[in-house]
């Protein structure tokens, strides 16, 4: 029971994050944000976390958003991760799942406890039936070690950790298709072949680079640095191409 | 939902004064960090700058975002990714968050939501205001328990965040 409470915390921390969709984003309504992000959209809702409350915009008319509903959720909010028709919000202690199948009226499925070794919120991304996290163990995380973790979803109310990698001090990530990339503060900007999702693969890191987050947008990989910005050519993905820094 | 409130309640409630301790007592605490309302509520398109305290990223067809934190949103023209260049700065004070949908872009004044116009993208046009939708910072209380802190004077200005401090006889507590 413990352990899968675990397991369910661990996933719910994808919260952090934001979806990394592929395909054209240029045909999306919608724009595309890195992890962290306290703002998100699906479909014609707007979903904010402040401190304490999820609150539901209809955003139906862009231009005016309407107010629909507050629902208290906990303490120290920090993200919103939508992933399908579920909502994770993330706390430094504790995540919620929140089911929009209605969009308008989030309705709280489950609340988990982090084991102390995850004192903070952790970025994951989702893609099909596998999830990937970074777990940073320094500050007050303590622990045995930052990992880049893969978990089987298919269940999400049971997802299950099928492989990790060692990692330094990781924020965001991102992928695409069968790469996946990870800011990591101490090593540079990681990149994984994924072919293989629960056995990644280390490439390479680009170590001339402070990055915090990613977002794979098309053929560009945006990254946020410590300074500013930083575009990549990923046309290969495996082997991404400085473009220009924007600082 | 009831236990939400009553704790919200406690909360409220440990916030109160004691003015029997005639010592002066210097413990470390914290103070309220003021901006006039004024000052946070103005709002402006100005020429692109430099990144001085990158934030949040947001890309959005052929532009891209970046947060200066808490000063506003750098603009980017990401049409040739080669030559991405910034093109303006959007003056938002206490700004962090950003998402898109059909050229409307929603951010935060300290805790408003702001809603812009981006058909014109080297200078958005603010079209709607959300008051207090968003309490990130705390304007009554610092984020830490167990602590004592300066009470918020609301004749000072807003509250845009909260400065650790040893402070003489903090008259507040939570």
């Amino acid at each position: 029971m413990k352990l899968s409470l675990s397991l369910i915390l661990i996933i719910l921390l994808f919260s952090c994050a934001k979806q990394s969709a592929d395909g054209n984003a240029f045909a999306n309504p919608t724009g595309q944000g890195g992890s962290l992000a306290r703002f998100t959209i699906v479909g014609n809702y707007l979903y904010t976390v402040d401190r304490e409350d999820l609150k539901v915009f209809d955003i139906s008319n862009a231009a005016q958003p309407v107010f629909k509903r507050k629902v208290p959720v906990g303490f120290e909010i920090e993200t919103i991760f939508p992933f399908k028709d579920k909502l994770f919000i993330g706390s430094t202690s504790v995540v919620h799942i929140f089911s929009i199948a209605d969009p308008s009226l989030p309705q709280k499925l489950s609340v988990a406890i982090s084991p102390t070794v995850i004192r903070r919120c952790d970025p994951v991304v989702a893609k099909d039936t596998v999830a990937f996290a970074t777990l940073r163990a320094n500050g007050p995380c303590g622990g045995t070690g930052s990992i880049l973790a893969v978990y089987d979803i298919k269940d999400i109310t049971n997802p299950v950790q099928r492989g990790q990698y060692p990692v330094s001090e990781p924020y965001g990530l991102g992928y695409s298709d069968n790469v996946l990339y990870v800011a990591d503060r101490i090593r540079g900007l990681m990149v994984f072949d994924i072919s293989k999702p629960y056995t990644p693969v280390f490439l390479r890191a680009l170590t001339n680079v402070n990055p915090i987050d990613v977002i794979p947008f098309g053929n560009v990989l945006i990254v946020w640095t410590n300074l500013g910005m930083n575009l990549y050519d990923i046309s290969n993905k495996q082997n991404p191409v400085l473009l220009t820094q924007i600082n | 939902m009831k236990s939400y409130i009553s704790i919200l309640f406690i909360l409220f409630m440990s916030c109160v004064r004691s003015d029997s301790n005639d010592q002066t007592m210097q413990v470390q605490g914290f103070v309220p960090i003021y901006a006039s309302r004024q000052v946070v509520n103005t709002i402006a398109t100005e020429a692109a700058r430099s990144t001085v305290r990158s934030g949040k990223i947001y890309a959005y067809g052929n532009y891209l975002f970046q947060v200066e934190q808490n000063e506003g949103i750098h603009i980017i023209d990401n049409s040739n990714p080669q030559q991405a260049k910034k093109i303006a700065f959007l003056k938002v004070p206490m700004a962090s968050e950003i998402a898109i949908k059909e050229d409307h872009l929603y951010t935060n004044n300290l805790s408003d939501i702001l809603v812009f116009n981006l058909a014109s993208i080297s200078s958005p046009k603010l079209v709607h205001r959300i008051p207090d939708a968003f309490p990130v910072i705390d304007q009554t209380f610092p984020p830490f328990d167990n602590t004592a802190f300066e009470c918020a004077d609301s004749t000072k200005g807003v509250v845009i965040g909260w400065e650790s401090k040893m402070i003489t006889n903090p008259k507040c507590r939570r």
